[in-house]
């Protein structure tokens, strides 16, 4: 996927990542391929203390992803019309959003 | 004796000046032609005619060459320069890529192939023929392999991983290998045709991404969730056992359940409990009688034993 490795994933702002799909729809392929990206080593690096737990279920149920940040905020997303560039970049842009805050607090 | 003179020509179309090495020729020629002339014989004359006329046709060629070419240079007839300068400037052959005349520019994008635009854009209709490749030896090797494993191992089981390092999977497999329990890796696009063609279908939605198989013989079960558990990254999506399709809580609930022997025995036991309270049922009432003639007797000999004592 060009469009990640640009710019790799980076998980410091991030508290919990719960996935949750059904292999046997046919809908899982765009929430498999984020659980790849967010569960390589990459991403993981980058904050050793976020967890990605990964939930298989039987029940026909919608693929989401449940996204939990550091400072309390919710990210929910329904990967069943979802392209795996699409959910990416929603969640690295929240993710800059609220990394740089505190580098450039640091950093200042 | 016959001199042969030589003359070289060498010319460059792309070359600025033209350089002809001429080795003596104009000074000689006029000799060469007269000499054989000059002697006569019986037999040697017809040679020197011969050769004559072959000499003088080259040389007559190659001094027309130099007349055209080296008209300027060389105006007197055997006066040769007393410089000679060496061919450089530009060159045909070189290690960059040589800049195009703009004159060849011009051309070549005149003479640019324009394919024709296709009425229908390429995406819009499916295309009639349909492309059936020819399968490379290599897959038929590996539907091969997919084939025997199905029939072999009753178990299989897919997981997806995310990442794991080397380390991590070889002390997965090492886990595992001691429980008999094989990893095995298949190319999804293999799987995936092979699996719509046989029987196991339904398991084709399962192989998107890094996926992994677990096979075994016996289905050992709680033994590879163990394993799995000690590896976060690695995802059960569902399993094969038994040719029975199931999903990841199947596996766990599979897991729980027990052993053979003790099903048989709650079987058994649960069918002959039916016939035996049936017995019991039919059998109540001489039961019931026995057990109180058995009750009334013993009263009896009770009784009995008391007056017995008291007569003596």
């Amino acid at each position: 996927m060009a469009a990640s490795s640009k710019s790799a994933v980076v998980l410091k702002a991030v508290k919990k990542i719960a996935v949750q799909f059904c292999p046997f729809e046919s809908n899982v392929r765009s929430t498999r391929e984020f659980l790849l990206f967010v569960g390589s080593e990459k991403a993981r690096s980058t904050n050793m203390n976020c967890e990605v737990i990964t939930t298989v279920k039987h029940d026909k149920s919608e693929p989401v992803v449940d996204v939990t940040f550091v400072d309390g905020e919710r990210l929910l997303m329904k990967g069943a019309k979802l392209t795996t560039r699409e959910m990416l970049s929603a969640f690295q842009s929240r993710c800059t959003a609220k990394d740089p805050q505190a580098k450039a607090g640091v950093k200042k | 004796m016959q001199h042969w003179f030589y003359s070289t020509m060498t010319l460059q179309q792309d070359s600025i000046k033209t350089t002809v090495h001429v080795c003596s020729l104009t000074a000689r020629l006029p000799a060469q032609t007269q000499s054989p002339a000059v002697s006569s014989g019986g037999r040697r004359s017809s040679e020197c005619i011969i050769r004559a006329v072959v000499t003088s046709g080259i040389t007559f060629f190659l001094s027309m060459m130099a007349a055209t070419l080296c008209g300027k240079l060389l105006p007197k007839q055997g006066w040769l320069p007393v410089t000679q300068s060496v061919r450089h400037g530009s060159k045909a052959v070189t290690r960059h890529r040589k800049p195009i005349h703009i004159l060849k520019q011009k051309l070549l994008a005149v003479t640019k192939y324009v394919p024709p635009t296709p009425v229908v854009p390429k995406g819009a209709y499916p295309s009639e023929r349909q492309e059936v490749k020819e399968e490379s030896g290599f897959v038929l090797l590996l539907k091969r392999e997919l084939k025997k494993l199905f029939q072999d191992y009753k178990m299989v089981a897919v997981a997806q991983n995310c990442n794991s390092n080397a380390e991590d999977m070889r002390i997965l497999k090492h886990r595992l290998h001691r429980h008999g329990i094989a990893v095995k890796f298949f190319p999804n696009q293999v799987m995936c045709s092979f699996l719509s063609d046989s029987v196991y279908s339904n398991m084709a939605p399962l192989f998107i991404g890094p996926t992994v198989l677990f096979v075994s013989k016996e289905p050992k079960v709680k033994e590879m969730l163990t394993s799995l558990r000690s590896s976060p990254q690695m995802t059960l999506l569902g399993a094969c056992i038994d040719n029975t399709l199931l999903s990841a809580q199947g596996v766990v609930s599979y897991s729980k359940l027990p052993s053979v022997s003790v099903v048989q025995g709650e079987l058994v036991s649960g069918l002959a409990m039916m016939t035996a309270h049936t017995a019991s049922m039919l059998q109540r009432h001489p039961a019931h009688l026995s057990a109180l003639l058995q009750q009334y007797v013993k009263q009896q000999s009770s009784e009995e034993a008391p007056k017995a004592e008291e007569a003596t």
